[in-house]
């Protein structure tokens, strides 16, 4: 079965370390992603980066840190993503949040 | 390049425990100097020595201190030089910078000679659009993970370039949550695959994916294309697209 329609991506950026509630701060968002039944999230860790919210650690001491990067890819239909949008803002006190139009093509069994 | 002559040798005085953005003052200035072309440069750090604020620091107090000073010396044109100190001087901090007129006697010749001017470096530009496919890791597809199908098939259908990305954690079409526990062995992340070619091309391959992706999510954006290649050196090599 196939579905189509116009949507809305974001990609929020931000340390591994970054919290909520004492909570990861991606898991947090996760959470907050499958409570309004957005169609699609996704964490991605990268292996190195910088910018306002990953720092890049100054020494090979730091190797281990686990302050990597981590985007989170959130896609779902304009109305969707406008009910988490306030959330983010208040949950991202570090990081960007990139914000796009996208095509969607949902498939699904049956 | 620099040739024989009338030049600028620029020295910058830091600590070694300076920071910038995390990383150290002297890393950061080399890698601005290195990719702004700068003929050659060198840091070298002190035994011992003091600066502005008059404290002496020196190696044998403690054998891994961190504030040892610092020195940059790199050599170029006056017009090389002006053209970076007002960067240099925000990159230094509260280091110290220092100019002096020389003169180059002998240039330095690289040992790789022209290494830097591959040939046929070609350069597209254009309106394109950019594929993500979001699936499982465990999705298969006749007796193949389903991404590594995916990454076949589109190669097949001449797709410029697709990648494999694994999330840490997801969830989707699948309504189950997806969580690489444990780094390297987890078989349940969250598979993206990311593939850039022509709105045509793509969308060509949508009867194909429907096929072959029973559950997943197809997400079509437009993007602008930059893209650096060399030529292929083989003929039967796919053509780089243009448009």
């Amino acid at each position: 079965m196939k579905e189509e329609f116009a949507g809305r991506m974001l990609r929020v950026h931000f340390g591994e370390d970054d919290k909520w509630q004492g909570k990861p701060l991606h898991e947090a968002i996760l959470a907050k992603c499958r409570e309004l039944e957005i169609a699609e999230a996704v964490v991605f860790r990268g292996i190195e980066g910088y910018g306002s919210a990953s720092r890049v650690r100054h020494a090979s001491l730091w190797r281990l840190s686990k302050d990597a990067p981590i985007q989170v890819t959130i896609i779902d239909t304009e109305e969707q993503i406008a009910k988490l949008t306030p959330l983010l803002d208040a949950m991202v006190e570090e990081g960007v949040v990139a914000s796009s139009v996208v095509e969607v093509v949902r498939l699904r069994k049956g | 390049m620099l040739n024989a002559g009338k030049a600028v040798k620029v020295s910058i005085y830091l600590s070694d425990g300076a920071t910038h953005h995390g990383v150290p003052v002297y890393s950061s200035l080399l890698d601005f100097l290195f990719y702004r072309g700068v003929a050659g440069a060198t840091v070298f750090k002190g035994v011992a020595g003091f600066g502005a604020d008059h404290h002496m620091h020196s190696a044998s107090t403690v054998e891994i201190s961190d504030k040892l000073p610092i020195k940059i010396e790199f050599i170029d044109t006056r017009e090389k030089v002006d053209a970076l100190l007002g960067k240099l001087e925000e990159l230094a901090g509260t280091g110290l910078i220092e100019t002096q007129e020389v003169t180059v006697a002998k240039p330095a010749q690289s040992t790789k000679p022209m290494s830097h001017k591959p040939p046929e470096h070609l350069k597209i530009e254009g309106k394109a659009q950019m594929m993500r496919i979001y699936v499982s890791e465990e999705d298969r597809w006749k007796d193949k993970p389903l991404h590594e199908a995916l990454v076949a098939a589109m190669r097949a259908n001449d797709i410029a370039g697709v990648t494999v990305y694994r999330g840490i954690q997801g969830y989707g079409a699948h309504r189950h949550e997806h969580k690489d526990k444990a780094l390297h062995t987890g078989h349940h992340g969250s598979i993206m695959l990311s593939a850039i070619d022509t709105a045509e091309k793509l969308r060509g391959i949508v009867p194909l994916l429907e096929q072959m992706v029973a559950e997943g999510l197809v997400v079509f954006s437009d993007v602008d294309v930059v893209k650096y290649a060399y030529r292929p050196l083989d003929t039967d090599a796919a053509e780089p697209k243009a448009e």
